[in-house]
């Protein structure tokens, strides 16, 4: 078991191993016709290639469904937690790229809408963002350090390094602060929960590109900051205790502070 | 076995038969505990996780310095802000904490960088004012580097002279010492320039004052160079007050209009 094997197939081995992955995947997933479709077209045999052989990861009996994001259409398969919060334990190397990107994105944005608009859950912190990643964070990061720099006038470079870590930097000591603090929480899902809440400061910089007045920009930095920050505050509030809240909430407070200022200072 | 801290922790654990000898060590632990300035760090690590170099990468094992609720941290700003009752050291030997210093020091960071391209904003003629994001840089170099080598080097030089003192005392002193530069950077915004000499005067006394008073009243009975220390340590809060105030409030304009 293990092993990924490289060896030279002949055609015939390979139709005998698609049929084992196959019916591998229909033994498993009995709803969806999608993946054995998706299998032989990817196999035309042009030279002896050398595949990477697989052995089947998984035996079928150890399934549990802890998480609850998956409500797409993508192959929707067992699901165990794995480090990421969750994630497909069969083969993913055989599916489509689209599949892949697919998957990645809807769980993007189911987070996204689970962390910055209003849900039922943002009290609990034991339902917030269960199955957080860290690509949405990224994605939003990079594109706010870019934005901001490409409007720069000067020192464009410059302006990125220091937005880039300001925001990767703050998210870490925001989340060693309340763990020293006292509080319980599992650092990489903090990161998370802190780089969605990015994203009106993101749209809010987008927005800025628009109209250049001060008056515009200051309302639309405020306004951002506020969305930000109310959607961080349950988060970090309800993971330290109550004596210490402030203690916790104001250095994001301060992060986003910055971040707006330096929104607002572009130009 | 005189592994100190390491084996006792083991031997508690086990549930085994302690020894006399090790009565003895749960004594010696007991007393460099009590004694909250100098061995708070080797007491902490030898409590928490146990293994001497990997608890200075955990998180966990810091977790004493930022034992303070929001209360205790505002009293503490309050007592920064006046500067002759030199009590300071004393009131928080007991609990003295990081959190202030570190979040003091980066909203110092953010105001004066903010505030000073802001300042730079309102004086500038239009159309030739740019932020400059040099400012957080150097803002950060500044104040994280002063609050985290000045104590440093005030330790050694006490502990040279044989004086008591706890690093993360004199860190937590260093650290509330500089809240009152952030009230003064919010009225140096204003462009008038000798009232911002004044601000940042008025702020560098209450400042220095406050170090200096509180140094002495630790210092004073255990070596009689206590008046070079206390003078130097605030001559270079002073300093930085001044390189504060010439870096992010000073501006030379670029026509010959004269502000009053």
């Amino acid at each position: 078991m293990s092993g990924i094997d490289r060896m030279n197939l002949n055609t015939s081995s390979q139709s005998d191993i698609d049929e084992i992955e196959s019916l591998f995947n229909i033994s498993v997933q009995p709803a969806t016709l999608e993946v054995p479709q998706s299998v032989p077209p990817a196999r035309k045999p042009s030279s002896p290639p050398t595949i990477p052989v697989s052995a089947p990861l998984l035996p079928p009996s150890s399934v549990s469904s802890s998480s609850q994001a998956f409500s797409t259409p993508a192959p929707a398969g067992p699901t165990l937690s794995t480090g990421f919060g969750g994630g497909p334990q069969y083969n993913t190397l055989t599916e489509p790229v689209w599949e892949t990107l697919k998957r990645d994105l809807v769980r993007v944005s189911n987070n996204l809408k689970d962390v910055v608009l209003p849900n039922p859950y943002r009290e609990d912190p034991g339902k917030a963002l269960r199955d957080w990643d860290l690509w949405g964070p990224f994605f939003f990061i990079i594109f706010l350090a870019l934005t901001l720099s490409y409007s720069a006038s000067e020192n464009k470079s410059k302006v990125f390094a220091v937005v880039f870590a300001t925001l990767s930097a703050g998210a870490i000591v925001l989340t060693l602060n309340v763990q020293l603090l006292g509080g319980s929480i599992i650092f990489f899902q903090s990161l998370s929960v802190l780089g969605y809440c990015l994203f009106p400061l993101d749209v809010s910089a987008l927005v800025c590109q628009v109209n250049n007045t001060k008056l515009f920009r200051s309302l639309v930095v405020l306004v951002a900051l506020a969305w930000s920050s109310w959607a961080a505050y349950p988060f970090v509030s309800t993971a330290v205790p109550s004596s210490r809240k402030a203690l916790a909430v104001y250095p994001v407070l301060l992060l986003y502070i910055t971040v707006g200022f330096l929104v607002l200072a572009n130009n | 076995m005189s592994k100190g801290y390491h084996s006792l922790g083991d031997e508690i654990v086990s549930g085994s038969v302690p020894v006399a000898a090790s009565s003895d060590r749960v004594l010696q632990f007991q007393d460099s505990f009590s004694n909250p300035g100098s061995g708070s760090q080797g007491g902490a690590n030898g409590s928490s996780t146990g293994s001497g170099w990997q608890s200075y990468f955990n998180a966990v094992s810091y977790r004493p310095y930022f034992n303070v609720d929001t209360a205790d941290v505002v009293e503490r700003i309050r007592d920064s802000l006046f500067p002759f009752k030199g009590d300071f050291v004393e009131k928080t030997s007991h609990n003295p904490d990081m959190y202030g210093p570190f979040w003091i020091c980066s909203t110092l960071v953010f105001v004066t960088a903010a505030l000073g391209n802001f300042a730079a904003f309102l004086s500038a003629q239009s159309g030739s004012w740019h932020y400059d994001v040099n400012k957080v840089s150097w803002a950060a170099f500044m104040f994280y580097g002063y609050v985290a080598v000045i104590p440093l080097g005030l330790y050694f030089v006490l502990k040279y002279l044989g004086v008591v003192s706890g690093l993360v005392q004199l860190w937590c002193l260093y650290g509330y010492s500089l809240f009152v530069f952030i009230p003064a950077s919010f009225l140096c915004v204003v462009p008038w320039d000798i009232m911002r000499w004044a601000v940042v005067g008025v702020a560098a006394v209450m400042s220095a004052g406050f170090l200096a008073i509180n140094i002495r009243s630790h210092v004073k009975t255990a070596s009689e160079r206590w008046f070079l220390i206390v003078t130097s340590s605030a001559a270079l809060q002073l300093g930085l007050a001044l390189v504060v105030k010439l870096y992010f409030f000073t501006y030379f304009y670029h026509d010959s209009l004269v502000h009053v």
